[in-house]
């Protein structure tokens, strides 16, 4: 868009490639912190598959906790990677350029950490590895296809292959671009993963087609997996709360909402961390706190619906949960602090454009988001367990033990860890959607006196 | 697959009237089926694990007072909701009317649990463990569970096969109720319950003790239940899981002026 | 313009109309009337007579105690209003996202405020119809009869729910003519000087404030955002109040949080779809084609199959999670609206709705058409009034509705003549006030579509042609 300036190639070859070409100091160091966390929460899994689950806070009834609220949260983060490189490409949206890279790349690297959670959280995870495969591993028994919780691994799985492809794909020319700065190793293997990349005409009508179909494919996929990681909850008939039919697409804008969030952020700390500020401007993070307003109003709509339509039967079961939510303490407390946090901090701020142009003020506002959403997925899982059943007899409480802190609290170390990786070996920006949109602004329409900014517009 | 296997249907009358609370059945269960002892630690980290259970509910304000007991167990519905959704088919209906669970195929997901709307499903935490000495009085006929497993109620069906297997294949006799008592074969919790309020048998057996119960219950449904000629009910009707347990309702002589006193 | 040879554009994807000639043009169409407007007005005026048979005999038949016999009444009011009240938001939700191609649409889809006023006429008998929220024959101890029916509404507020969706419907009734002034300001303001007779009376008194300051451009432009806005909100917001109150809480057990979603969405679908319907015929054979291009179809299918795609997925959502339990009320309501009574409607509805418009609209050469959305459209618009019996006829007919849930499933009620007469005579009333309106307001919004005309121009890069759109923040 107009703000930026039209940069030399070399010059944005020269800036995006620095974090690959050149090592800053910090890396390693941050790297090597983030990795000690992540080894002593491996530690940790290995010795709760070692002793068994009893060394987590999870109790009679509430048979999920922590893990399964983390597992929904990074699938939730996982949506801003289609949202904004497939959807925006779709629309045709000019801003969405610096962001697509990143964005997918987030939604891979957080889709392997939720991948995790499910796999740990089980009894006996050795097996459930390899059995939720379609294959009759265990006795001549194929999997059970009516529970959710076989659609979960086949639609994660699904949507983890298209988007690697993705990602994939996209980065075939940024590949080229490396191999041709690079000697000895990293040359010979940067040059297999450009495939013969020459820059032709012919290649780049394929790149593009590519990627409008993949784009387009990506889209149902995108909807199907968070509405059926949501079902894992609204196939239950038991709990009450939780058998309500709007979940699927609460879920899926919920997802929007917290993963355009987590990009954002992630997109204001590699701007401040790799010097991008010609590329990763204002006017970025502008549009990205615009659509924000739309999907957290959205979400919000979808969560007022929830909630109405839970307390409208006046059912005895479900006004326990709803009460225990919003009544009693300690849920009270944290149902106040994420709904202020999910929605009216954030709003309020995205609503101001000085708000959305100031990277303080936006990264406390999408990081005040990703609390809200974890919460909120915490308070449909605990308090809905809690007093589920009409035999109060059978109600309690939970208090996360420290090993579910810790091993939560090692994702999101894992996933900067993944991400501070990935930018050392591969462009976290990508080099020709920048370029391309350099050159389809080289334009300008003159409105009366005035001589406005113009852009091409392809299809 | 024994093609010449006489048909059960087997289920359970708890007569609530005649409950006093007094968990002799939650202890010979426990005896029963290799339950792990539920120490004071157990209760405090709230993960006891009763296959059969006795809720009590309080009713009345001091001094009128009254302690309501209803023993709560695995309700092997015939619709049940914890079947379609475990991932390994660990839990699935076999054709006498149980609700089975396959300790082999179980990876631990708890999704069964979580929507049994009965709570009567138990997750193993920890690796079972008995004070020494204590192992010897461990049941033969059943599978010590390892941690990472779900389990329930199985209806003693380790009591029942060897049933089946004594009476009905080597003898050619029907198991009915008369031959469950006599060779001790009804679940344990039955045999233990000094008031006789549990009750067990096949439904398809004509002269069982259950049927009239069943048949009331069967026969008017929950839009009809005031045409009910017996006691019967069953828990939570209205959520379709076609319990195979039917409970009886109490009789209160003096009741506190809620309702006319069943629980 | 410049030559085609290298444009791979159909020839007609954007149009850049002369400003000077514009207004001259678009105020001879406004007030000529020909010969086959004239024959659409006799058509749907009779029809609209036909409609006000139907109802005086309905009530003189049943009267407005029995609520049963005028389910057909319910399902026309919520199609005539789910469309009235939606179509002026695809003008709202374009404006916002600044999209190009909805400048020959918007005022198309605005007028429809016109039709909104007889939401509120409309909306009166239902106030009598609709049945309390309290059990008038509750007695304590009543097994499967509730005192207080299932509603949104908590402590049952006085006049709620009857008064409360009343206030909705005529708000959004108000704010939508609202919309509708502001944006047409500008338009009749540059032709109350060469109208002459009760036109220029009615601009004048309209437009006559409007000089096309440099401030009152910026005040229209603050306004139109804002109003738009608390518009969107107003709408979703109502459409949830009327079919909680009017569907779901009549048919006892049935709770269902996603139906305020699923019926917003059908109501973005069908007012979409009649736009696309409504610029198709102005295009063809009202004399517009200079001002719409194929662009505007082409991107507006992308909406329409969007949301086509997207009702089907609240409707599986809704099927799944009621099924998949196997708990016998929630069976029983799937068996009433889906599988046994309205069985037939329902996979008409699906196939009006869904099928056929996707297996048009997937195909980007049929997109890249006038006629392809349009035909779809047509579908959508068939199918949704199938939704809207299949929902509103089978609320109003469920049976005891101070039932704690369908025990059991209820018949299907067909239609007689009055309420065939009642369905074709509200399509009859919202076409004729619609071409009225037409006669009145500029169907055109001439400074939208100027103001287009100077943002967008082709140019060359490279080898190709393509559109050039400034970007002004």
């Amino acid at each position: 868009m107009q703000e930026g300036r039209v940069l030399p190639a070399e010059q944005v070859n020269r800036d995006l490639l620095r974090s690959i070409l050149e090592t800053p100091k910090w890396f390693w160091p941050v790297v090597g912190i983030l990795g000690l966390i992540v080894l002593i929460a491996a530690i940790l899994i290995g010795y709760m598959i070692n002793r068994g689950l009893g060394i987590t806070g999870l109790n009679r009834p509430i048979f999920w906790g922590f893990f399964i609220t983390n597992f929904v949260f990074w699938i939730g983060i996982s949506h801003a990677g289609v949202m904004l490189s497939a959807i925006l490409r779709l629309a045709k949206a000019e801003w969405r350029r610096p962001a697509t890279r990143a964005a997918e790349v987030l939604t891979i690297f957080s889709l392997m950490t939720a991948m995790i959670m499910p796999i740990i959280h089980t009894g006996r995870p050795w097996r459930i590895l390899y059995w939720a495969f379609p294959y009759d591993f265990a006795r001549g028994i194929w999997p059970n296809v009516r529970t959710p919780l076989i659609w979960d691994p086949s639609a994660i799985l699904t949507y983890l292959t298209s988007s690697t492809l993705f990602v994939l794909i996209a980065l075939v020319p940024d590949f080229a671009v490396l191999r041709d700065r690079t000697t000895g190793i990293s040359h010979r293997i940067y040059g297999l993963l450009a495939m013969g990349w020459e820059g032709n005409a012919r290649q780049w009508k394929l790149q593009i087609i590519a990627g409008v179909l993949l784009s387009a494919l990506i889209l149902p996929v995108f909807v199907s997996v968070h509405s059926i990681v949501s079902w894992d909850f609204g196939m239950a008939v038991a709990a009450k709360s939780w058998h309500s039919t709007i979940f699927a697409p609460y879920f899926v804008v919920g997802a929007v909402h917290s993963g355009v969030s987590a990009v954002a952020f992630v997109l204001i700390l590699l701007r401040w961390m790799y010097g991008w500020q010609d590329y990763i401007r204002h006017e970025h993070i502008d549009g990205l706190g615009r659509l924000l307003v739309v999907v957290a109003t959205g979400w919000f709509y979808f969560f007022v619906m929830e909630v109405i339509f839970g307390i409208y039967g006046r059912e005895a079961d479900e006004i326990a949960v709803r009460s225990l939510q919003f009544i009693q303490e300690p849920f009270q407390a944290w149902t106040i602090i994420f709904i202020v946090t999910t929605y009216f901090i954030p709003v309020a701020l995205w609503l101001t454009r000085r708000a959305r142009r100031n990277l303080w003020i936006m990264s406390l506002a999408c990081i005040s988001v990703n609390i809200g959403m974890w919460l909120e997925r915490y308070l449909i899982i605990v308090p809905g367990l809690a007093n589920r059943t009409a035999f109060t007899f059978s109600w309690n409480s939970y208090v996360p033990s420290v090993y579910e802190a810790i091993i939560v609290g090692a994702t999101f170390a894992f996933v900067s860890m993944l991400l501070l990786l990935f930018s050392r070996v591969f462009p976290l920006i990508p080099l020709y959607d920048i370029k391309e949109g350099d050159i389809l602004k080289n334009e300008s329409v003159k409105i009366g006196r005035r001589v406005v900014p113009a852009v091409f517009r392809e299809d | 697959m024994v093609s010449n296997r006489i048909d059960h249907k087997w289920g359970m009358v708890v007569d609530i009237d005649k409950c006093t609370g007094c968990q002799a059945c939650v202890i010979a269960c426990q005896a029963e089926n290799n339950i792990p002892l539920n120490t004071k630690d157990t209760f405090l980290q709230k993960r006891v694990n009763e296959w059969i259970r006795i809720e009590r509910y309080w009713e009345g304000e001091y001094p009128n007072v009254k302690a309501r007991y209803i023993p709560v167990l695995c309700q092997h519905c015939d619709n049940a909701p914890c079947e379609p959704v475990c991932p390994m088919y660990a839990t699935y209906h076999n054709d006498q009317g149980l609700n089975v669970q396959v300790y082999n195929r179980c990876v631990g997901t708890r999704y069964c649990i979580n929507n049994c709307p009965y709570q009567v499903r138990f997750f193993n935490y920890w690796h079972p463990g008995w004070p020494e000495r204590l192992e010897n009085q461990l049941n033969p006929d059943v599978t010590v569970r390892t941690r990472g497993i779900t389990e329930k109620c199985t209806f003693c069906v380790q009591r029942l096969r060897r049933a089946e297997l004594k009476v009905e294949r080597q003898s050619g006799a029907r198991l009915n109720d008369e031959a469950l008592e006599k060779g001790n074969y009804a679940p344990a919790c039955v045999h233990a319950c000094p008031t006789s309020a549990l009750t067990f048998g096949d439904q398809h057996d004509g002269g069982a003790k259950i049927r009239n119960y069943f048949d009331d219950v069967n026969a008017h449904d929950i839009h009809h239940e005031h045409e009910r000629e017996t006691r019967g009910y069953r828990l939570m009707e209205e959520v379709n899981t076609r319990p195979n347990v039917i409970y009886l309702k109490k009789i209160d002589q003096h009741p506190l002026g809620k309702g006319d006193g069943h629980v | 313009m410049s030559s085609h040879s290298e444009s791979h554009y159909p020839h007609d994807m954007w149009v850049f109309p002369d400003a000077q000639s514009t207004t001259q043009d678009v105020a001879n169409k406004t007030a000529s009337t020909p010969k086959i407007l004239k024959l659409g007005l006799v058509i749907a005026g009779v029809l609209a007579v036909l409609g006000v048979v139907g109802f005086v005999l309905r009530m003189a038949t049943d009267g407005f105690s029995d609520y049963g016999a005028w389910g057909y009444y319910a399902a026309i009011f919520s199609y005539i209003f789910i469309i009235t009240s939606s179509a002026p938001l695809v003008a709202v939700a374009f404006r916002l996202t600044k999209s190009h191609w909805r400048r020959p649409i918007s005022r198309i889809s605005e007028l429809f405020a016109l039709v909104g006023v007889v939401n509120v006429i409309l909306y009166i008998p239902l106030i009598y119809l609709l049945p309390s929220i309290n059990n008038p024959n509750f007695t304590p101890g009543m097994h499967g009869e509730l005192q207080i029916r299932k509603t949104i509404w908590m402590e049952v507020p006085v006049g709620a729910p009857h008064w409360w969706d009343f206030l909705g419907i005529i708000s959004l009734a108000v704010l939508s003519l609202v919309i509708l002034w502001v944006s047409v300001v500008p338009d009749l303001a540059e032709t109350r000087s060469t109208t002459n007779g009760w036109r220029k009376k009615l601009y004048t008194l309209l437009a006559g404030h409007w000089y096309g300051t440099k401030k009152q451009w910026i005040h229209q432009k603050i306004s139109l955002a804002l109003l738009g806005a608390l518009y969107f909100m107003m709408v979703v917001f109502v459409h949830f109040l009327i079919v909680s109150d009017f569907a779901m809480s009549l048919i006892p057990g049935w709770k269902d949080s996603i139906l305020p979603p699923l019926y917003t969405v059908t109501g973005f679908q069908s007012a979409l779809s009649i736009i696309l319907i409504i610029a198709f015929t102005m295009r063809k054979w009202g004399g517009y084609e200079k001002y719409f291009g194929t662009s505007v179809f082409w991107s507006a299918s992308k909406i329409q199959i969007g949301l086509t795609l997207l009702w089907t997925y609240h409707l599986f959502a809704f099927f799944i999670t009621l099924w998949y339990g196997r708990m016998e009320l929630e069976q029983n309501i799937l068996r009433y609206l889906m599988f046994e009574s309205y069985s037939w409607i329902f996979w008409l509805n699906v196939i009006f709705i869904f099928l056929i418009p996707f297996w048009i609209l997937v195909w980007n050469p049929v997109r890249k058409t006038a006629w392809g959305p349009a035909l779809a459209g047509i579908f959508i618009l068939v199918g949704n009034l199938l939704f809207q019996i299949r929902i509103f006829v089978g609320a109003f007919n469920a049976g005891d509705i101070y039932h704690l849930g369908l025990f059991k499933v209820p018949p299907p009620v067909f239609p007689d003549v009055w309420d065939i007469f009642m369905v074709l005579g509200g399509i009859g009333l919202v076409a004729f006030i619609y071409l009225i309106g037409t006669r009145i307001l500029p169907a055109l919004s001439v400074w939208e579509v100027k103001e287009g005309a100077m943002y967008q121009k082709m140019g060359t890069l490279y080898r190709g042609e393509y559109l050039v759109l400034a970007k002004p923040e």
